[in-house]
This record gives structure tokens, C-alpha cells and sequence, in this order.
């Protein structure tokens, strides 16, 4: 029997996503179309198409828009046995979506600014002493959000309220629409540091080796809430008529083989325990991580959005 | 007269009717919102959004109005060597969409880019255009050229005797321009007007890019963080009232203007520009084209010729360009068919019937594309499944988003029709529809040639409505350019620019042909710059 082709609804970029679908149509023979767009926008679409979407799959950068799916009931849950090998705090409480690499939320230093060897903790981009000195998104970025949400959970409402005040007077009003950017800035230092998803500096490195930046994994120390992190993930459409091949794309995506392809493309962590990661990222375990499961980004995010905009972030 | 008019206002009707299912699900879907919420709309976010939104427009408007007549005023009244050149140049930039011109401004004008450098050197600090002189730079740049485009061509049937007589009298050429020749053009710059505020109302590259909060840009962030589509569709909705208050503005002072614009001998040579006024023409047209066009121009071609020689334009790529040109053709056609009936209806019949299947069928211009594509999504999910996810949607939406532009060019031929050239036709025993084949259509094709000209340059640039509504793994180049953008590499997405401007030259060529074969005088071509 020829099989349908397979429809992604992917929030991820494409350059990211075709290494792994390659390998999947490979060995299986069976077509993926990836349907890109903004992982929210393709959520308003699956929200009002209903039962007449086209989506087999949803793929989003962002653990808090596949629980924000998950509790609109938009994916159908996914068998125990396919996810058995992935830790639970990266999958939905009943298993509606499934998370598939993890990057890293952490500081980039220009190595050559003086007075710059204090900083270790995210909550210290709040500090006077950098007023003018950082570079940061604008706050309706996507990881800003989550990592936003993590600092919330982890260290409590008040402090990430003093945080956000205290960037919003150092940044000025000046932000950037990009992470790779903010990434530039330091590195040619118009400011000193900043705050990042882990891989724009490598990524950034890779095509500038000798450029004066370095990264630090925050809030390390005993009582630190250790690194924020968020997952890129997979869901199954509730409306998928194609639920056996989606299943084994899914399978395909968690496997070893997957799990490597998928995160190494972006230098990100697979998911999945035992898969090494991109050589030149800091290796799984030698690092403090934040204790929150994923889910929880979709389901505080508009305590976040309300954080924010109290503040004004820019 | 009443035999023709039922049926048209009927058609008129019905079209506006279709136009304004992305209106009917703003009201919808706004109706839900509780007054509270209104309330902590309207005191945290409206004020501001007002006056960042109308100062934004001012800002714009204002400024396509400086670039856009004086260098069509130099190209229609001056003869000079390099008149056809600067003419497309000055035309082209409409090609660019604004989110890859405000990519391009953003690059140029950082710490590191020769512009931002030159600044640096000249001024001690850095060239900020994240704020509304950036963004207002970047929507005039991208808009001038309608100005620019519908005035030449008023200037050019002016007739220049009134000019003449005027100098003869011994007026200044400032005297003469501000006293004869502005108000021979006074319609051509209310059309152009409303075309460049109603873009910049609707504006989502530019403002997103260099995150201004206009009321697009908010919208936009209501719908995708939250998913409020209560909130989203309040903020439309009051941005739909502005753009009417507009539109009746504007509509009142082509009204008033109209009479400048009838048929008059249309026979103008400019006169050979001197020496100093060579100066002025090629340092100020030069300066226009450098940033409008050729700026942008190089950096599309040396990111294309990187794509090139990395092998990245494969075959794919020409089915990205082929899927754009079928949507923008398919909409353009239908768009300048459906116009027809409204505008027509609108020119024959000043009633209150013809005035609201004008203002219905503007919405989709003035509603942000997000907006336009999901009110869209919900209606064919409700009342045409079979449509749903196939081409015939996506090209419905792109026909309600530009059919004002449509409609305008269409309807601004038509005041040309006076009743009296009609009534010959149906005395001479002339059926309705024959009228219509042998005395209307010929008389107004100009104006429906502009009409799909326009359309398809929009439609093919479109990025958010397609983005959602384009049927499953059919991309489109401004679809590329986006996916290619959105990890930051937006010098990938250089090619699908480049070939968008490429694209668009034919239609160009097409409105300029007709703009000329209007007055049936080939002849005039070269005197006129094409």
C-alpha cells in the first residue's frame, strides 16, 4: 500500500528539520511535507481547523506551545512504549507531545571588557554595574518567554519582577530582534554581555573561531537554580488520519539514530539519556540544570506574558 | 438606466459581501470580549497604539508625498538623458517588499555597516532606526513610487497650456507649480495617498521588523503569544474605524478635486532641462533611486550570486517562483474582474448602498494579513469545506486583501466616463452588456490594466495571509524569504527576493505601456521617458 505523505506543521526552520526527515524517508520510504510557519500561527490554524486539518504532526521550538496545544486537546496522546526511553520532565503529563532536543539558556561574555569576572547568574544582568553593557531580545521572543517562565518557577515571582526591572534599566530601551545579534554586539563589543540560547555562540564561533566571546552556564553554585532550559518537541494531531505513520515517525524521531541527526544540526542536547551531543557544547550531566518539566512553560506562560507586560519590558 | 442598475447593485453587493468576511469575523469574534477587558484594552494599550499608528502614517504620508512629486514633476516636465532609466528606477523599489527592505536597512546601518559607519564617523554615535523615523524611512522608501507612478501620469495629461500661460504671465515656476499644477494633480496625490497611508495602516514587515508598536504589530502579538483572538480582534476593529475615517477623508477631497480631471488635449514636451536643473534632477533622483532601488538591488545580488555559487538555487527554487507567479497572476484577474462591478456601481450610483459596498470591500486592505487569514480559515472550515486547504482560498484571500486597490485605479478611469458617452452608446441601440464590451471597457482599460498591475505586485510580495492559508507544502518565494529569515540567515532568502523584483518587471513594463496607449499616441513614448 503507498502511503500518504506525512504533513509536519513545523515551527522549526527547515535547514534544522530536513537532515532528520532525509534519514526517516531513507529508510522508510515514506514522504514528509513540512509545513512551515510560526509554531503560535500553526497553532491558530490547528485550533480552528478542527477535524478538517491536514496536520499528521505538530513540531515546535518551544515546549510551551505544544502544552499550550496539549491543553487545548488539539494532539492525540502518545503510546507509553514510544517514549518509554525519554525522562518525563520532556514529555506532556498525559503524554500529548513529546520533547526531542533541549537548548540551553545562558550568558555570552566578551572576554576583553574589564569587570565582567562577577557575573555567573543570570539575576546579575539586573546588576547597576551593567547599565548600558547588555544586549538582550525584545520580550516577545519566544525563549525570552520561557526562560522568563523557568526564573519564575525556580526563584519566585518578586525576584524575576526585580530582574526584568533591572535589565530594562541597563538594556535602556535599546533591544535586538534576534538572538544572533545580540551574540554580534558582544563580540564586537558593543556590549559586554549577554543573554542567549547556548548554540548561537557556537554558532556564531563557527564562523568567527577567533572572536572574543566566551559563555557562561549561570547560576551554577550550590543554592544556584542551575541552567534554564526549553525543548523543541512533536505531537500528534488529534486528527490525523494517518496516526500509524505518524507514530513511526515519532518512533523514528526518539530513536538513537533520530535523537542524534536531530539535535547535532543546531548543536543542541538530544533528549534522549546516552546520546552524545555536538562535540564543542558542554557535555550533558557536567552541568547544573533548572529543575522545572517542560510542560509547565505552556501552562504559566500567560502569568508570564502578565509579568511582562506589567513592566513594560521592551 | 434602472435595468442595468439592479443587477450591478445586486454583483456589488455580493462582492462586498465576500470582501467582508474577515470584518464579520473581527465583529464576531470581538463581540465576545467583556466590557472589562475593553476597558483595560483601551486604557493600557490604545492610546499609545493611536499615536505611534497615526504618527507613523504622517510621517509617511508626508514624506512619499516630497520623493514621490518632485521626481515625478522633474520626469514629466523635464527633458533630460536618462529620463527612461531613472523612470524604472523610480518604479521598482514597489517591487521590494518591506520586510526585506527593512532587513536591508537594519544590516546597512548597524555599528558595522557602511552606512552605520559613515554615521559613526559623522555624528559620534550610533544610526538607531529601531523607532519610528527608522520604520517611517523604511514604509517611505517602500512607497513613494505610487506617488511617484500616479502623478507623472497626471502631470503628463495635464495640459501644460494652463502652465504655459501662467509663465507667459510671468508667474515663477514655483507660483506656477503651487497655483496651476498642484491642483491638476490634486486627484492623482489623493489616490496615492490613499494607497501608501492604507499600506502603512497595514504594515506588518517593517513594524515587526523594527518592532514599532503600531496596532498591526500589536494585533499580531495578541493573536500569536496569547492566543487572545478576543483582544486581537478588538485592536482590528478599531483599526478598521480608523482606516474608514480615512478613507471618507480622503474620498471627500478627490470629491471635491474631481472636476480638475476631465478630458482635456493631452499633449505635453517637456521642456529640455538646463544645466543647473541637471544638477538638481541627478543629484536628487540619484539620491532617491541609491536608496529606494539600488541599495537594496546590490545586496540582493551579491547574497544571489553567494546562493549561486553555493549551489542553493536548485529546482525547488523554480517551483517556489513558479507557485508565486500562478497565485499573483490568478488573484490579479480576479481581483480586476470583481472590481469592475463595485466600481462601476460606485461611479453610477452615489447612494448609501454603493458607499458601503466601497467601504466593505476596503477591509481587507486595512485588516492586518494574520487577521484577513484566520477570518478566512474559520469561515471555509464553517461554510465552504470543499474549498478548504486548496488554492482557490488562498487566491480568495489575496483578492479580498488587495481588491481596494483594485477597485481605486478602476474607478478613477471611470469618472473619465461621463453619462453622456454612455447614453450615445445605448441611443446608437447598444444592449447593456454590449455597452459595456464596445463603450465602457475600452475607454476604462487603462485603468483595469493598472488595476491587475497593482494587484499582482502586492500578491506576489504577500507573506502573512499566504503563510497560513497556502495549501499544504506549497511555498511561494515570500514564503521562502521568511523561512529562510527565520533562523536569522535572511541572506539566504536574497535569490527569492531578487527574483520577485524580476517578476514584477513585466507588469511595470505593462501599466507604463498602457499608461501610454491610453492617449493612443505611440510616438509620445519616447518623449514620455518609456
Amino acid at each position: 500500500m503507498a502511503t500518504e505523505p506525512l504533513v509536519v506543521y513545523s515551527g522549526r526552520s527547515d535547514q534544522f528539520v530536513l537532515p532528520v526527515v532525509k534519514a526517516f524517508t531513507e529508510k522508510t520510504g515514506i514522504e514528509v511535507i513540512l509545513h512551515n510557519a510560526k509554531s503560535t500561527a500553526l497553532l491558530s490554524k490547528l485550533i480552528l481547523e478542527g477535524k478538517r486539518t491536514e496536520a499528521d504532526l505538530f513540531l515546535s521550538n518551544d515546549a510551551g506551545n505544544l502544552q499550550v496545544g496539549a491543553d487545548k486537546d488539539l494532539f492525540l496522546p502518545l503510546p507509553e512504549a514510544l517514549t518509554a526511553d525519554i525522562p518525563a520532565q520532556y514529555r506532556a503529563p498525559n503524554n500529548a507531545w513529546v520533547g526531542l532536543s533541549s537548548r540551553m539558556r545562558v550568558l555570552v561574555v566578551n572576554t576583553e571588557a574589564e569587570n565582567t569576572q562577577f557575573i555567573d547568574s543570570i539575576f546579575d544582568l539586573a546588576d547597576p554595574a551593567l547599565k548600558g553593557r547588555l544586549a538582550i531580545t525584545h520580550s516577545a521572543n519566544g525563549s525570552y518567554i520561557a526562560g522568563t517562565t523557568v526564573y519564575m518557577l525556580a526563584a519566585g515571582i518578586d525576584e524575576t519582577r526585580d530582574w526584568l526591572n533591572g535589565m530594562k534599566a541597563n538594556v535602556a530601551g535599546k533591544v535586538f530582534n534576534k538572538h544572533g545579534k545580540v551574540v554580534k554586539a558582544v563580540a564586537q563589543g558593543k556590549a559586554d554581555v549577554g543573554l542567549v540560547n547556548h548554540y548561537y555562540i557556537y554558532r556564531h564561533l563557527a564562523e568567527t573561531p577567533d572572536a572574543p566571546i566566551r559563555m557562561v552556564l549561570p547560576d551554577q553554585g550550590e543554592n544556584g537554580i542551575g541552567v534554564a532550559e526549553n525543548v523543541a518537541g512533536i505531537a500528534i494531531s488529534r486528527h490525523s488520519k494517518n496516526i500509524d505513520v505518524a507514530k513511526q515517525f515519532v518512533a523514528f524521531l526518539v530513536s538513537e539514530q533520530g535523537q542524534k541527526i536531530f539535535a547535532e544540526v543546531n548543536r543542541e542536547y538530544p533528549v534522549r539519556p546516552g546520546i552524545a551531543a555536538a562535540i564543542e557544547i558542554p557535555a550533558a550531566g557536567s552541568f547544573k540544570v533548572s529543575n522545572v518539566a517542560m510542560h509547565r512553560l505552556g501552562d504559566e506562560r500567560n502569568r508570564t506574558f502578565d509579568l511582562i507586560d506589567s513592566i513594560g519590558m521592551p | 438606466m434602472h435595468s442595468v442598475a439592479r443587477p450591478l447593485a445586486g454583483t456589488a453587493s455580493l462582492i462586498a459581501l465576500l470582501a467582508a468576511i474577515p470584518l464579520i469575523f473581527v465583529v464576531y469574534k470581538s463581540s465576545g470580549l467583556t466590557l472589562v477587558k475593553w476597558r483595560g484594552l483601551w486604557q493600557s494599550r490604545i492610546p499609545e497604539l493611536f499615536a505611534n499608528t497615526l504618527s507613523l502614517s504622517v510621517l509617511v504620508a508626508i514624506g512619499c508625498l516630497i520623493l514621490g512629486v518632485s521626481a515625478a514633476w522633474l520626469v514629466a516636465r523635464r527633458d533630460f538623458k536618462g529620463r527612461r532609466v531613472i523612470s524604472w528606477l523610480l518604479i521598482l523599489p514597489l517591487a521590494i517588499p518591506t520586510y526585506v527592505f527593512a532587513h536591508i536597512y537594519t544590516v546597512i546601518t548597524a555599528d558595522d555597516g557602511w552606512l552605520g559607519q559613515i554615521w559613526l564617523v559623522f555624528f559620534d554615535q550610533s544610526l538607531d532606526i529601531f523607532n519610528i523615523w527608522g520604520t517611517a524611512l523604511v514604509l517611505i522608501l517602500a512607497g513613494f513610487s505610487y506617488v511617484f507612478l500616479l502623478v507623472r501620469i497626471a502631470l503628463m495629461d495635464a495640459n501644460s497650456s494652463l502652465e504655459e500661460a501662467a509663465r507667459i504671465q510671468g508667474a515663477s515656476p514655483l507660483a506656477v507649480f503651487w497655483h496651476v499644477s498642484l491642483p491638476l494633480i490634486r486627484p492623482a496625490i489623493a489616490a496615492a495617498m490613499a494607497i501608501v497611508v492604507l499600506h502603512t495602516l497595514s504594515d506588518f514587515g517593517a513594524v515587526s521588523m523594527l518592532r514599532f508598536q503600531t496596532f498591526t504589530l500589536s494585533i499580531y502579538l495578541q493573536l500569536s503569544g496569547r492566543l487572545d483572538y478576543e483582544a486581537a480582534a478588538a485592536l482590528s476593529l478599531i483599526l478598521v474605524a480608523l482606516s474608514f475615517t480615512f478613507i471618507i477623508v480622503e474620498r471627500f477631497f478627490r470629491r471635491r478635486a474631481r472636476y480638475f480631471s476631465q478630458a482635456q488635449s493631452r499633449h505635453h514636451i517637456p521642456r529640455k532641462a538646463s544645466k543647473g536643473e541637471l544638477f538638481i534632477i541627478w543629484f536628487w533622483l540619484g539620491l532617491i533611486c541609491l536608496f529606494a532601488f539600488i541599495v537594496p538591488l546590490l545586496w540582493m545580488l551579491q547574497w544571489s550570486w553567494q546562493a549561486i555559487i553555493s549551489g542553493a538555487i536548485d529546482g525547488r527554487f523554480w517551483g517556489y517562483t513558479f507557485n508565486s507567479l500562478t497565485v499573483a497572476v490568478l488573484a490579479a484577474t480576479v481581483a480586476m474582474i470583481i472590481a469592475l462591478p463595485v466600481g462601476l456601481f460606485h461611479t453610477r450610483a452615489k447612494s448609501w448602498l454603493s458607499s458601503t459596498c466601497l467601504y466593505f470591500s476596503s477591509v481587507g486592505f486595512v485588516l492586518p494579513g494574520p487577521v484577513v487569514a484566520l477570518g478566512i480559515i474559520s469561515f471555509a472550515i464553517f461554510a465552504l469545506p470543499a474549498l478548504y486547504g486548496g488554492l482557490t482560498l488562498l487566491v480568495l484571500a489575496l483578492v479580498i486583501r488587495f481588491l481596494p486597490l483594485a477597485i481605486q485605479s478602476q474607478e478613477a478611469a471611470m469618472q473619465q466616463l461621463t453619462p453622456s458617452i454612455e447614453q450615445a452608446g445605448r441611443v446608437l441601440g447598444a444592449g447593456p452588456l454590449e455597452n459595456l464590451k464596445r463603450v465602457i471597457l475600452p475607454m476604462i482599460r487603462g485603468g483595469m490594466a493598472s488595476a491587475w498591475v497593482l494587484v499582482f505586485i502586492d500578491a506576489i510580495k504577500e507573506l502573512p495571509a499566504t503563510l497560513l492559508l497556502r495549501p499544504v507544502g506549497f511555498d511561494t518565494l515570500p514564503v521562502r524569504i521568511w523561512i529562510e529569515a527565520s533562523e536569522e540567515m535572511l541572506e539566504l532568502a536574497a535569490p527569492a527576493a531578487l527574483i520577485i523584483v524580476i517578476a514584477t518587471l513585466p507588469a511595470i513594463w505593462l501599466m507604463t505601456r498602457t499608461s501610454v496607449n491610453r492617449n493612443g499616441n505611440k510616438d509620445e513614448i519616447a518623449s514620455r521617458g518609456f
